[in-house]
């Protein structure tokens, strides 16, 4: 036994020193990692704050103007343009100049003292169609808390005997979790699984490859060492890379873009080890089948990607077509994304999460197994 | 092209050539000429400087310092002329491996301007000479390495360039494909194409017009082979056979005939004055001091024994293509 | 410039790329297997999100009430919870993203004031979809509201008060405002920026590594010409690759397509010359091409993912970070795309971003050349 951790030993010491000798290496491991939580932090969001809005008010009233002001006032939409045409208005929705067009017709104000429903015209660039969608919902609350208030004025001035009061139904949404909403505290917590994917994976693959590529594959292997103390020798320094990558984006996510963490380290720990024994077998598997540096470049792309689309780190699982929903229960990225949300933003513990962990546990185990012996007959 | 432009008579002119990288000098002030048509041989160790200098005539490196002109044109300062001009086989094996012969010729060939019949003309010739007529549709990947340096040869002479500049071109090549080879060169020599070869194998080098022996970046010795071999020993040789061998080295170590005494194999070469008076007076020397079996012959010094004595003696350790016999030899000698 | 020489280096570029099954395999391959992958898995829009609710009431109202959620297609009720501390529950596992609760005065409040409020618990850990679902959650009360109303105006024999402002919202350019037909196009740009940038980034690198290059070298082949001739076939393959693309975003995700061919091919070919300089460019400097092919990746995929518009809106980011975008090459295409597909723009509408193309092509053809070696040392 002794023996055996010893020479796993002799591979793990090699391994750092190259490692040590490699300042790019270093360089590589560090910098573009945060450069990336960074990027992506600041860069990825899905929120809608100040659309750019062209305002037609052709009925000049006290009305028009108020409904006007209560889009100005809003956070949501941002008057780029006061326009004084129906063509001019148009003009900027299809120059890209505004995304929403609000057009108030003469009269408006008349039709609403009597009681009656005046018409607003809502003109909406749908290119980007989730813009879209969430601008026109804060529209909505817009005209509707409006529309309300002046009702209720209206009614409670006229005290008209016969009309009956409208019947309102409010929607009081609590949003756990993220009640502002952020798409940070979204997206920053699943850069730690994606990106640890992705430099592990690319780590792992390469290593044993160059080694079989430059020939010392071959040298190693009439020595005494048997494959999995190769394979372990060689891969607990990218284990501690990943452990390391963890941490970091975690400190930065925290500190920085100050997502909270309500759940348990120790559990986060729990998961990113499993995970990583997946990602580890998936950068050995890639090894074995790639002799060149070149083809596991290749390779990686072939496996990383799908895996990094459909794991539900930007995009959600649940609007992919079935027979795509089916294949993410393969992907290890999608339970440790579960695991990191459920950490950071639920709150929430192993009661909760054993699942995921069993799935990682399962598929990292499964493919560290078939990972090894491949590389055992890889190497006759 | 050749055969419009009258050649010039001097093909290479080279004054003080100089290459330095960084601090480390590679070459060292080289002067030489090369006549049109001549085969000139650049004999040295690794890392001696010959492709650096090779490499700076072909424009593909930026002398240091000094002139080089070839085929007249100043080498540093119009290098895109000088190319049109040479040809050029690296010492690695550059071609496309996969690509086929008839691929790669024609790629050489339209890259020199060559198309059309006249290019047809030209790969027709190439795959000739480098008898590669039957494996023109074969990826070069597939040919052996005798093959190959053919198709370099051939490659690097479809323009025909008055020059030629060839980097090692045997190197891991059996000897037979090797005299093939050579007699490709002279057949090109023949024609007044210029050849500039490197080589490290002595043999070669006797094929050569003249030679350039170079040693740590410096232009050691120039001449023909016979020359060189008459420059370097200062003298001539003697080979004496008899028994015991020993005893006689012993003996003439203290003879005062006897300028040098190595062991060759079973004899000995004895460095001399003048063969021909000093064959009887060593035979004399030798009865004199106990051995009366001996017999001597005036032999020609080989190039290796005039490269060791140019290049200095055991300063530096043998070159791995060098005859054991000789190493001994030289060992011996220090 | 001698036109027989590009035409040599570009024949032998075209017969070693046939040769060799990666290069053809990323450019065919890849941009299949990504349009696939990207044009299926990326959807924003959500459907049949799984709910749950905790009926306090349990009355002919609020089982109305819940009856809308239902039929709605962007809800999916799957569980009715018995207690408060169930919806923690359910939510925190993830058995649903949303709670509808209503209160247990719910049918009375309406009855006697015409005002009441049901709560909506969401899961906002994916904050978009929250959002979403909240809007379409408000919409289906809303609609529960109008029946309500119409049913009490029909009892009362009374015409309903209208409701004071009525939108009339018109939405243009993608009526359907699916999320697959801006992301599609946005797809397209990503793919050829990949692939283009791969197969280049090899070229000339392969030649240093293979040893071909010398000899290239000490030939009369000038820089510009062997750039050239090099492009020139992967310009073809691109195409041809811009094709796949562009039948897989038509005839299997029916994306809109209203702008002229001559203009996609146009920009799609500006696209690719700056595409295919990159990699070049990258070939040129990093003599390894493993270090080039790397480089390339990086080059590609993360600025274009998140920076070139096709996923996040580039509005919404904040100000450094949009200055950014204006060095991503793919930024201008994305924008050129969605505007030939969706609102069927001319070059004259889009005159900004090809300028922007032109440049980025200019500038990275200069920095090629002049960063090609001519000499070894």
């Amino acid at each position: 036994m002794s023996e055996l951790l010893h020479r796993i030993a002799q591979i793990l010491v090699k391994e750092l020193l190259e490692l040590r000798r490699d300042r790019w290496a270093r360089f590589r491991l560090i910098v573009p990692p945060i450069v990336q939580v960074l990027v992506f932090g600041y860069a990825a969001t899905f929120e809608v704050f100040g659309v750019s809005t062209t305002v037609l008010d052709l009925d000049h009233s006290q009305e028009s103007r108020a409904l006007i002001a209560s889009f100005e006032d809003s956070s949501r939409f941002k008057v780029v343009r006061v326009a004084t045409t129906q063509q001019d208005a148009e003009g900027t929705i299809d120059r890209s100049q505004a995304a929403i067009a609000l057009v108030i017709h003469p009269g408006f104000a008349q039709l609403l003292r009597k009681g009656q429903s005046a018409p607003l015209q809502i003109l909406v660039d749908g290119t980007n169609s989730n813009s879209a969608l969430i601008a026109l919902g804060y529209a909505d609350a817009i005209v509707s808390t409006f529309s309300q208030a002046y009702q209720s004025d209206f009614l409670y001035r006229t005290q008209p005997a016969s009309a009956a009061g409208r019947v309102e139904i409010a929607l009081d949404d609590r949003p756990w979790y993220n009640a502002s909403l952020n798409s940070r505290w979204f997206f920053v917590p699943g850069v730690i699984a994606t990106l640890t994917l992705v430099m592990v994976v690319n780590l792992t693959a390469f290593a044993i490859v160059r080694e079989r590529e430059v020939g010392t594959l071959e040298q190693i292997m009439v020595t005494p060492i048997r494959p999995f103390e190769f394979v372990a020798g060689k891969t607990i320094p990218f284990f501690l890379v990943g452990l390391a990558l963890v941490s970091i984006i975690t400190l930065v996510g925290t500190l920085w873009f100050e997502v909270p963490f309500r759940g348990n380290p120790l559990v986060l720990l729990l998961g990113t080890i499993v995970y990583l024994l997946s990602t580890l077998a998936v950068g050995l598997a890639i090894s074995t089948l790639c002799r060149t540096q070149q083809q596991a470049f290749a390779t990686n792309f072939f496996f990383v990607n799908p895996m990094f689309t459909l794991s539900g780190f930007s995009f959600p699982i649940a609007s992919m077509p079935p027979v795509m929903q089916w294949l993410t229960y393969l992907d290890p990225v999608r339970y440790f994304l579960v695991i990191i949300r459920a950490t950071f933003l639920k709150g929430v513990g192993l009661e909760i999460l054993w699942p995921q962990l069993l799935a990682l546990l399962a598929i990292g185990g499964g493919l560290m197994s078939l990972a090894v012996l491949r590389f055992r007959k890889s190497l006759d | 092209m050749s055969s419009t432009i009258p050649a010039r008579a001097t093909a290479i002119q080279v004054e003080r050539l100089e290459k330095r990288f960084g601090r480390f000098v590679a070459v060292h002030d080289v002067s030489f000429t090369a006549r049109s048509g001549e085969i000139l041989g650049f004999l040295g160790p690794n890392g001696a400087g010959k492709s650096t200098t090779l490499r700076m005539l072909c424009g593909l490196l930026r002398p240091s310092a000094g002139r080089a002109l070839v085929d007249g044109i100043d080498v540093a300062r119009d290098p895109e002329s000088v190319r049109k001009r040479i040809g050029y086989m690296s010492q690695k094996f550059s071609l496309y491996q996969d690509l086929t012969v008839a691929e790669n010729l024609r790629f050489f060939g339209g890259i020199y301007g060559l198309a059309g019949a006249h290019l047809t003309a030209r790969i027709r010739y190439a795959l000739q000479m480098a008898e590669l007529a039957d494996h023109a549709g074969s990826l070069v990947s597939e040919l052996a390495g005798g093959w190959k340096q053919r198709l370099a040869l051939g490659c690097a002479i479809l323009h025909e360039p008055r020059i030629l500049f060839l980097d090692e071109p045997t190197s891991g090549v059996d000897p037979l494909s090797r005299r093939r080879f050579w007699d490709l060169i002279h057949e090109l020599s023949g024609a007044e194409v210029t050849c500039v070869v490197s080589t490290h194998h002595m043999d070669e080098a006797e094929y050569c017009n003249r030679i350039a022996l170079i040693d740590r970046g410096t232009l050691v010795a120039l001449g023909s082979p016979a020359e060189l071999k008459r420059r370097s020993l200062g003298g001539e040789l003697l080979r004496i056979e008899c028994t015991p061998l020993d005893h006689a080295l012993t003996a003439l170590h203290d003879c005062a005939l006897a300028r040098d005494v190595a062991v060759f194999g079973s004899t000995l070469h004895v460095l001399v004055e003048e063969a021909g008076a000093s064959r009887e007076a060593i035979v004399s020397y030798l009865a004199e001091h106990g051995i009366r079996n001996a017999r001597a012959t005036r032999i020609d010094p080989t190039l290796e024994d005039a490269f060791v004595q140019l290049v200095g003696r055991g300063e530096r350790p043998p070159n791995p293509v060098r005859q054991p016999v000789a190493a001994r030899a030289a060992g011996a000698r220090a | 410039m001698k036109a027989r020489r590009i035409s040599a280096i570009a024949i032998k570029e075209v017969l070693q790329v046939w040769r060799d099954p990666r290069s053809l395999m990323m450019a065919l391959l890849v941009p299949v297997m990504q349009m696939l992958l990207l044009g299926y898995g990326v959807n924003l829009d959500i459907a049949h999100i799984p709910t749950c609710a905790y009926d306090e009431e349990a009355s002919p109202d609020s089982i109305d009430l819940l009856k809308h959620f239902q039929a709605s297609r962007y809800f999916h009720l799957v569980a009715n919870l018995g207690s408060e501390r169930q919806i923690a529950d359910a939510i925190d596992r993830g058995r649903c993203k949303l709670a509808i609760v209503i209160p247990a005065d719910f049918s009375r409040e309406i009855a006697m004031t015409r005002h009441a409020s049901v709560q909506a618990i969401v899961d906002a850990t994916d904050d978009n979809t929250a959002t979403l679902a909240t809007a379409y959650a408000r919409a289906v009360v809303q609609g529960y509201a109008n029946d309500v109303q119409a049913d009490l105006a029909l009892r009362l024999a009374q015409a309903p008060a209208p409701a004071a402002i009525a939108e009339q919202s018109r939405v243009w350019f993608n009526e359907d405002l699916d999320s697959r037909n801006f992301i599609i196009p946005g797809v397209v740009a990503l793919v050829l920026a990949l692939v283009g940038a791969q197969l280049t980034s090899l070229t000339i690198s392969r030649e240093w590594e293979r040893g071909t290059m010398e000899l290239l070298l000490s030939t009369p082949v000038t820089p510009m010409e062997l750039m050239i001739g090099k492009l020139l076939p992967y310009f073809a393959i691109g195409l041809v690759d811009a094709g796949i693309c562009l039948g897989f975003a038509l005839f299997l995700f029916a994306v809109p397509f209203r702008g002229a061919f001559a203009t996609l091919l146009f920009t799609t070919s500006l696209f690719l010359i700056v595409v295919l300089g990159i990699g070049y460019l990258l070939s040129v400097l990093i003599p390894s091409q493993i270090g080039a092919s790397q480089m390339a990746m990086f080059a590609t995929i993360m600025p274009i993912s998140l920076l070139s518009g096709y996923a996040f809106p580039i509005d919404q980011m904040p100000a450094a970070i949009q200055a950014l975008t204006y060095i991503v090459h793919a930024r201008y295409y994305v924008t050129i795309l969605k505007a030939i597909f969706l609102k069927g723009s001319g070059v004259a509408a889009l005159w900004a971003p090809i300028a922007a193309l032109m440049v980025y092509a200019a500038v990275v053809a200069l920095l090629a050349a002049r960063a090609f070696r001519r000499q070894l040392a």
